[in-house]
């Protein structure tokens, strides 16, 4: 029933109903639930388990500062940041680092071809091999970005909310990367 | 197969059950402004301190290095406040900094300018022995004629200059050949004044630069 109610709001609406009753904020989580989860399951060696837990309590986390949202920005960010800290917390907490789990996704691959000078064949035949185990050598940093820009195609207005970092070091940590990932692939060959 | 786990329904169960509500706007409402107000007062005792560093440098030819602990201090302070800010993330830490010393610095300079800085020394040193010992006194650093600093009241004139007598009750020959005259200053018998030049023998001082008793940036 109130699944119906909500279609047609957006994330402000519902973030405004959801402060006095809670069942708008079911509608928010169902909203964000399964990319927030494969977000944090791109960047993390977590558990399915582990995996809800950590969207469970940002969930909460979020829940609970719902009159601290900051909903100038795009609601999408905000929670997006408090699942990050969160995900971040909890690889402090069992020291673990950030990996990436990715996919072979066109505009990373793109990303790969035009601007880090790999030919496709090479990205095509060795995604799963070579162009992993580059990705994981990667600075946790350099990782981060990479998974928002190319996987949660968010842009950098989006990454530096989430991140909390100015838009220029976003641009300059995606460079960088760009630059470690060229250094080791040509160590590498 | 692992039955996927349904987070939102876990969730809104458990929201319910704990009876868990977001907090009260009015909480985030004092927080936000009690960042701004803590940024705003550390801002204005920045400025504070800039303006009798530069009443220090420029009047009584002494860094003053308490007042330069307490605008860094404050500097400090005034970053950390900001930081805490919903937006702060959006600029670099290095330009937040620039910009805090640039403002300080500019107000800082407007309160020397026009004499605030140096009543508020006077203030301070009027009320507190402490703070006098741990800023000198003006009259202390413009009384050291073997350093080049010599101040009193003007009672002749002289075809070679002036005569002056020191706050410390001695005659001083002041020899003027063409001196930096800094600020509006009248040279005439009762104007007091602060000299910065050297000591020629007992009793004879040559004069590089007049400046009024009062300070440059306000002639009182």
């Amino acid at each position: 029933m109130i699944d119906k109610k909500c279609q047609n709001l957006e994330d402000k609406e519902l973030v405004a109903l959801s402060i006095d009753d809670s069942q708008y904020f079911y509608c928010l989580m169902k909203r964000y639930e399964d990319k927030l989860s494969r977000y944090v399951g791109r960047f993390t060696y977590m558990s399915d388990d582990d995996i809800a837990d950590v969207v469970q309590e940002s969930f909460i986390n979020a829940y609970q500062h719902l009159n601290d949202c900051d909903c100038n920005l795009k609601f999408s960010s905000w929670l997006y940041r408090i699942v990050h800290n969160q995900a971040i917390n909890f690889l402090k907490k069992n020291k673990q680092g950030i990996k990436i789990d990715i996919d072979n996704d066109d505009e990373f691959v793109e990303w790969l071809i035009a601007d880090v000078n790999i030919e496709k064949e090479t990205v095509t035949k060795y995604f799963n091999s070579q162009i992993r185990e580059i990705l994981e050598k990667l600075k946790p940093e350099y990782k981060e970005v990479l998974v928002l820009k190319f996987f949660e195609d968010k842009d950098y207005s989006e990454i530096s909310d989430i991140l909390q970092k100015p838009m220029g070091t976003v641009a300059t940590l995606i460079s960088r990367a760009k630059i470690q990932f060229k250094k080791i692939y040509e160590k590498e060959n | 197969m692992k039955k996927k786990i349904d987070v939102s329904l876990q969730t809104i169960n458990t929201i319910n059950k704990k009876q868990i509500r977001p907090i009260p706007r009015w909480e985030f409402v004092a927080k936000n402004w009690g960042l701004w107000l803590g940024l705003g007062l550390c801002l204005g005792l920045l400025t504070i301190a800039i303006g009798i560093s530069w009443f220090g440098i420029i009047e009584n030819i002494i860094v003053p290095y308490s007042w330069l602990f307490v605008a860094t201090v404050f500097l400090g302070l005034a970053f950390l406040f900001f930081e805490k800010t919903r937006r702060a993330y959006r600029f670099e830490k290095v330009w937040v900094i620039v910009f805090l010393v640039i403002i300080g610095t500019l107000i800082g300079g407007t309160i020397f300018k026009f004499g605030i800085a140096s009543k508020i020394d006077r203030g301070l040193g009027q009320r507190s022995s402490l703070y006098r010992q741990m800023v000198p006194l003006k009259l202390l650093v413009w009384n050291n004629p073997e350093d080049g600093y010599l101040s009193g009241e003007i009672v002749r004139l002289t075809k070679d200059g002036l005569v002056i007598n020191s706050f410390d009750g001695k005659e001083w020959n002041v020899l003027t050949n063409n001196p930096l005259v800094r600020g509006r200053i009248k040279i005439a018998v009762g104007e007091k004044i602060k000299l910065i030049g050297t000591k020629i023998e007992n009793n004879v001082f040559e004069a590089g630069e007049i400046r009024p008793w009062g300070g440059v940036e306000n002639n009182y």
